[in-house]
């Protein structure tokens, strides 16, 4: 039991690198769709480590149905939100930031 | 040991803060909107840890609901505030 | 509840058939909301019955079937490219000379089924490098980070493995 509570701990603490390199990569990076590449994938990936960690410290069976539930829907939400607001952006015309 | 969840929680915090500088800069409409991404996906974690470290349950279904908020935010965003001219 | 569905417009077996299943996925979904205490069917039971008849109501339609393997075999996959594209996005977000060379690429779909194409077009957001801009007419416009990135083979693996998770095949496509 301590074991997979240590697991959890160490993933937990995996997670935390990704949230902050998406929130690096959304200041440093020039346009709106590079922006949403940063936040769509790192953040995910960060709270996909979270929902690991934290489901492998969970006690009930309900508790790992419910984090892996939220997980999905924030999956679901992420990349659906990511797509309108990129295509919002293209049928406003604005252009995509290119290597010069 | 509970104490790391909320350490963890605080750096989450700290990365959205950060991500808010974004916000407030712009330059465009939809650098905005992804502010409702932005606390879609931490502030959902963010509150899954606190739940955990502070041992309240009712936190994560407080994530469910702003993980279906924040969808519904970026679809009312897409749809209303900048589908307009093109429909 | 189950009575005012029999005496609706087209009362058919296979309606029923449908709101069965779907009564048991909300009812199973509800237990992972709310636990397994007995008490909390108070609420459950007019809430379940509710998200039965809304989702009869705006979407009567079967979706399309499911091949269960398909999805045992897609689930790893998807995790596995999704965890790339974070440590690819992480790699450039971090790096001092931040390599990026963004691009529009189209690539035409061959999914038949909207429900297909929809979740195609949702999992390409999460893969490395690439997220989609628009979709119209069969055609996704996707935006790639780095165009020296082979983005029309890792949606077309990615197509596939939809498709396999529908059960169907689709044709071998051309760049």
């Amino acid at each position: 039991m301590a074991f997979l509570h240590g697991l959890g701990m160490v993933c937990i603490l995996l997670g935390i690198p990704f949230f902050v390199s998406g929130t690096i990569g959304l200041l440093r990076f020039p346009d709106i769709y590079t922006r949403l590449h940063a936040l769509t994938k790192a953040d995910n990936v960060g709270l996909g480590f979270v929902v690991l960690g934290l489901a492998l410290q969970a006690e009930e069976w309900n508790t790992v149905a419910r984090l892996l539930l939220i997980w999905l829907l924030v999956l679901i939400a992420s990349s659906a939100s990511c797509h309108l607001v990129a295509r919002a952006a293209l049928r406003r015309k604005i252009q995509p930031w290119t290597r010069p | 040991m509970s104490g790391l969840y909320s350490l963890a929680a605080l750096c989450l915090l700290l990365a959205v803060l950060a991500g808010l500088v974004r916000i407030l800069r712009g330059p465009t409409e939809a650098d905005s909107m992804l502010a409702a991404q932005l606390f879609g996906t931490c502030g959902v974690a963010i509150l899954l840890l606190l739940s955990k470290g502070l041992d309240w349950v009712v936190l994560q279904d407080i994530a469910l609901v702003f993980a279906l908020l924040a969808a519904l935010a970026a679809v009312a965003f897409a749809l209303r505030t900048w589908g307009g001219t093109e429909r | 509840m189950p009575g005012k569905f029999s005496c609706s417009s087209f009362p058919s077996p296979i309606l029923l058939g449908r709101l069965l299943v779907r009564l048991s996925l909300f009812s199973v979904l509800w237990c992972v909301l709310a636990g397994l205490d007995g008490r909390s069917w108070i609420i459950g039971l007019p809430a379940v019955s509710a998200a039965t008849f809304c989702s009869l109501l705006f979407a009567p339609q079967q979706p399309c079937p499911v091949s269960f393997l398909g999805v045992l075999r897609f689930i790893p996959f998807f995790v596995n490219l999704s965890f790339w594209g974070g440590c690819d996005v992480m790699r450039r977000a971090l790096s001092p000379a931040m390599p990026i060379n963004p691009g529009l690429v189209r690539y035409q779909v061959s999914l038949p089924e909207v429900p297909q194409q929809v979740l195609l077009v949702n999992c390409i957001s999460l893969l490395p490098g690439t997220i989609s801009a628009d979709f119209t007419d069969q055609c996704i416009t996707i935006h790639t980070i780095d165009r020296d990135m082979p983005v029309w083979s890792t949606v077309h693996l990615l197509e596939r493995r939809v498709a396999a998770l529908f059960g169907i095949r689709v044709a071998g496509g051309r760049p």
